[in-house]
């Protein structure tokens, strides 16, 4: 069993390998951790998820910008499958249900793939429909999943405006669930006036919001 | 639609801008390719596909809500995925663009093996061409409408690799940004035989170099350089005329476009809802500022907002010392309620003149 002092300094290097996007480190890392005997769950929860949490931060503050954000995500999930068959209860560490998609006719899903990564990272489950979702897609999947929350995005005045129809035809269908949009034309005086939940304007946010929308 | 008290025509205030003389009054330009289609009843396909009715679309468009062509918007005259050999797809729905369907780079080999297309025949510039024939037959400025090197290289092989790639493999979007360069001015250089620099108008538009997407010390590495080699071959070739869309948050780069301004002063800068347009100002003196109403609320909001926010940026952009074109901070959204698109129109009316 490690010494604390080298459990810390192990758990230290793979939160600092997944925000300095160094795969080889953080893989090693973990490697490191799990002969030292570290429980997998916590290398994921104080090393991975501690360092894609600082990541996202760095983004919303213009410290990181989406290729670094890309590549954190990416050691985390390189680092993942390492650690991953060594986890007790791969449900522990669930936060909650997400389904995340481009609304109908926008196929612009950069954003879309990091909120998908943020949320992963952050222990979600997160069920991605990919990108130009029929509104009554959404519906369907919902209907099978019964998600916690549904996020939207759209890049485009264009698009955005299928999604106040695709939030009145949800709240009609699942009056539970909540709706969390985002997208470079949204604001959130315009979530408020399409009847969204929430809004967010950077990935990072975005788990931080549907946290607060699930009442936590 | 002619203003109360219009002095010139929209050509006479595009020259003005062009020598520092003040026009008469604020010009307003739109690009608004889709909602010139759909205010005079075309599909949105028709819309992209169909030059002639497009074209006579927006001039009926200008024309209603007094606009001047600052420059005219059609389709892009090059695209990265189109041109290289990707499939795009036409807009057919309600909220539909023009989208790609698959990248023609996948792979780290398929960088190494792609080719220049033709530059006479690659994806849309046909199409373009006979609407640039049409602007030429009009007498009107014919419009080079162009991504940047670095927003077509991303559009080649997706963004998202192309964001991977600026840090885990550099020298993969170097040669991306070499082609993309090589055939933009290679197309350049074709229009500018065929129709004359002197009549050509550059619109160049940098999407992908947001600092929504990228930072500051990427675009310096990737996208300014670019960003040179293209001016220097414009001037050149004698074009004249060139306006470049500093598009989305592009704050943390404007210092290192200002510093570099290598483009023909004065051009044309326009600017999204992101920027400031006093800090605009202060970067670019001697070149005209162009934007920066917030594209969303025209569509979203009421006729007096969308007024009253027209008239704040008329206010500033007065006091811009290279002169000053009111507009969109993008495109036009295609929904927008004809009588918020009237509203700027009137804000113009009523705080625009210049005494």
């Amino acid at each position: 069993m490690a010494l604390m002092e080298d459990k810390e300094r192990i758990i230290e290097d793979i939160r600092k390998a997944v925000i300095s996007y160094d795969e080889e480190k953080c893989m090693s890392a973990c490697r490191e951790a799990l002969v030292a005997g570290i429980d997998a769950s916590e290398a994921v929860l104080k090393g991975l998820t501690a360092g894609m949490y600082e990541a996202g931060d760095m983004y919303s503050r213009q410290e990181y910008f989406v290729p670094e954000l890309l590549l954190c995500s990416e050691t985390l999930k390189a680092a993942m499958k390492i650690l991953r068959p060594h986890l007790k209860t791969e449900s522990s560490s669930t936060q909650g249900k997400i389904i995340l998609g481009v609304v109908e006719g926008d196929v612009h899903d950069i954003g879309k793939n990091l909120v998908r990564l943020m949320f992963e990272g952050a222990g979600w489950k997160v069920y991605d429909l990919g990108t130009n979702v029929k509104l009554d897609r959404f519906l369907e999947e919902q209907q099978q999943i019964q998600a916690d929350i549904i996020g939207v995005s759209a890049l485009m005045t264009t698009t955005m405006m299928a999604i106040p129809k695709l939030i009145e035809k949800l709240k009609a269908k699942h009056s539970g669930t909540k709706v969390l949009i985002g997208g470079a034309p949204i604001t959130q005086r315009i979530a408020e006036q399409f009847g969204a939940d929430g809004y967010a304007p950077d990935a990072f946010l975005a788990v931080r919001k549907a946290v607060a929308l699930m009442g936590r | 639609m002619k203003q109360k008290k219009d002095r010139m025509s929209g050509q006479e205030r595009l020259d003005s801008l062009f020598h520092y003389r003040k026009p008469d009054r604020v010009p307003i330009a739109m690009s608004a390719l889709g909602f010139s289609g759909k205010n005079m009843g075309l599909s949105i396909r028709d819309t992209y596909a169909d030059p002639e009715r497009c074209f006579v679309a927006l001039l009926w468009t200008e024309d209603q809500y007094g606009w001047d062509s600052m420059p005219m918007h059609f389709r892009h005259v090059v695209l990265g995925a189109h041109d290289f050999g990707g499939n795009v797809q036409l807009p057919e729905g309600e909220y539909e663009g023009m989208n790609i369907v698959s990248h023609p780079v996948g792979s780290e080999d398929d960088v190494e093996n792609l080719k220049l297309p033709d530059p006479k025949r690659a994806g849309g510039i046909e199409v373009a061409t006979k609407f640039a024939r049409l602007q030429e037959s009009h007498g009107i400025p014919i419009t080079f409408l162009s991504r940047s090197p670095f927003t077509m290289a991303g559009n080649i092989c997706g963004l998202e690799q192309f964001c991977r790639w600026t840090i885990r493999k550099p020298e993969l979007c170097n040669r991306l940004l070499d082609l993309a360069i090589a055939h933009i001015l290679n197309v350049l250089r074709d229009w500018s035989n065929t129709f004359g620099a002197e009549n050509l108008f550059i619109w160049l538009s940098a999407p992908s170099e947001s600092n929504q997407v990228i930072s500051p010390k990427i675009f310096e590495k990737f996208a300014l350089p670019y960003h040179l080699k293209f001016h220097e071959e414009a001037k050149a070739l004698g074009i004249k005329r060139f306006a470049y869309h500093i598009c989305g948050d592009q704050n943390l780069n404007l210092p290192l476009i200002a510093q570099a301004a290598s483009w023909r002063h004065p051009s044309i800068l326009s600017f999204g809802h992101e920027v400031n347009l006093e800090t605009a100002m202060k970067l670019f003196p001697r070149d005209v500022i162009y934007g920066n109403i917030e594209p969303a609320l025209i569509q979203t909001e009421t006729a007096q907002v969308v007024y009253d926010l027209a008239k704040g940026v008329i206010e500033k952009g007065k006091k811009a010392p290279g002169g000053f074109i009111l507009s969109a901070g993008c495109q036009l959204p295609n929904g927008s309620p004809p009588g918020n698109v009237f509203a700027i129109t009137k804000a113009v009316d009523d705080f625009g003149w210049y005494e």
